[in-house]
């Protein structure tokens, strides 16, 4: 287990009581979701499909590298410091 | 409901005829006039030899002096074959009886290896640009490549304004601003094109007078359109980069599929609130395209307006500056542009992250492209 901070974007602050960064204890990048998911169920539910698949709009890199070329959720924390959540925005 | 410029081109297509580059070579020698609509920026890096240079915006007004024999065969040529089309249909209109427009443009003239010919190159103006070309980068072979570019910004907005600003000061010879909105009053505290003087007007319009006031040596071509998927690919194809200011996901996906189709950058940037997105997808570079990014646009919820979900000035500011900086780098081929990247910037902590980002193998944007550069 290791200590990881998920970063929440504007877009979906309003389903984590306003949180911008969210401590929690995970071994991979699938279990630092659930962690959060105890406590911000709204907001899990707008990152991972109910079959818990990543949502099309959304993308999460683990100290700046893309999950999807590494084992996706599955992706060990393994001493990474940052997970950032980042989902598709189109304001001009 | 307002015909579209694919509509348009369609209709005229069915009542105009094309021919190509070698036919309308072969009817100047028998009699024929070549019409070169391009602006001046254009025509200076080369036109057909012994064409007529008449920029389409001057058309109505001095076709007349220019050709005055309403009965000669005019062949109309611009730069890919689309500006050329809509100014036939001008000619055709205005008495001209025996227009064609010339397929393919200038590109497929000169490819064709027909007579080209290089006017002697104007004075240059190096007091304007000397700060910017005495960097190595850039150099006089650099601002001569900046001013030989045609630069599309879709969106003259929040993005669109210190884009299309920035680019004009640079020099980029000919900039294309798209846009069907007017200006509103509560647009002027992040959209510096505009001004109090020119709320009520189409932005483009009010585009246009401040670009040319900031720099009358750049084209400026106005599109005053909302972007349609049909639109987004006949205008892409006559631009070498395009910038990506929009403010809805319909018109982002258009823009990236017509690129990506067409083969030119797309510099694209969005904001949230004190958040922004900044990428270049160049597939033909190797990187992925937006699709890639995210199959699918988000539910509304998740994607309000800047209007509902509020914006603070700089927000767009600093990222529209940024995609002139990369529009910049891409027509001087220098540095490292964004390609398989996605900066992410968060004004509130000021953290800019450069993340890495691959293009999906099952992308039916990229897949299409693929199959259609190998098709024979």
């Amino acid at each position: 287990m290791t200590q990881v901070t998920v970063h929440i974007p504007a877009a979906l602050r309003g389903f984590a009581d306003g949180a911008s960064e969210l401590p929690v204890e995970a071994g991979s990048v699938r279990e630092a979701l659930q962690r959060v998911g105890e406590r911000h169920q709204l907001l899990v539910a707008r990152i991972l499909t109910r079959g818990g698949a990543l949502r099309p709009y959304v993308n999460i890199f683990l100290d700046e590298r893309d999950i999807r070329g590494l084992d996706g959720l599955d992706t060990a924390i393994d001493g990474a410091r940052e997970l950032l959540v980042v989902p598709s925005v189109a304001g001009g | 409901m307002a015909e579209t410029l694919e509509q348009r081109l369609h209709a005229i297509r069915a009542r105009l005829p094309e021919v190509a580059p070698e036919a309308a070579d072969r009817q100047q020698a028998t009699g024929a006039v070549i019409l070169d609509v391009r602006e001046p920026e254009e025509t200076a890096r080369g036109h057909p030899q012994a064409a007529y240079l008449l920029p389409r915006g001057l058309l109505e007004t001095q076709a007349g002096t220019v050709l005055p024999d309403t009965d000669i065969p005019v062949r109309v040529l611009c730069g890919s074959g689309v500006r050329s089309l809509l100014a036939a249909d001008t000619l055709a209109g205005m008495g001209y009886r025996d227009v064609a427009s010339i397929a393919g443009g200038f590109e497929a003239w000169a490819a064709a290896g027909l007579p080209v010919e290089h006017p002697p190159p104007p004075a240059w103006p190096l007091s304007r640009y000397r700060r910017q070309m005495a960097l190595p980068e850039v150099g006089e072979a650099g601002q001569r490549r900046l001013a030989g570019a045609r630069v599309l910004v879709v969106g003259a907005g929040g993005l669109g304004s210190p884009a299309a600003l920035y680019l004009a000061g640079a020099g980029i010879g000919t900039l294309g601003i798209v846009d069907d909105d007017r200006v509103e009053i509560d647009n002027l505290h992040r959209q510096p094109l505009h001004d109090e003087a020119t709320v009520g007007m189409p932005k483009v319009e009010s585009a246009r007078a401040a670009l040319r006031g900031r720099n009358a040596d750049v084209a400026i071509e106005t599109h005053a359109l909302r972007l349609t998927a049909r639109d987004a690919h006949a205008l892409v194809a006559d631009y070498d980069v395009i910038l990506d200011c929009t403010d809805n996901f319909p018109a982002r996906y258009a823009l990236n599929d017509a690129c990506v189709a067409a083969g030119r950058p797309l510099v694209q940037a969005a904001i949230l609130r004190f958040e922004g997105q900044l990428t270049v997808i160049h597939p033909a570079a190797g990187g992925p395209c937006y699709r890639c990014l995210y199959p699918e646009p988000p539910p509304p919820e998740l994607s309000p307006a800047c209007g509902e979900a509020g914006v603070l000035g700089v927000v767009p500011g600093h990222l529209g500056v940024l995609q002139a900086s990369e529009a910049i780098k891409l027509v001087l081929g220098i540095g490292e542009p964004l390609i398989g990247r996605l900066l992410c910037a968060d004004l509130l902590t000021m953290r800019f992250r450069r993340l890495e980002v691959s293009a999906r193998s099952d992308c039916p944007t990229c897949t299409r492209s693929q199959q259609g550069a190998t098709a024979p």
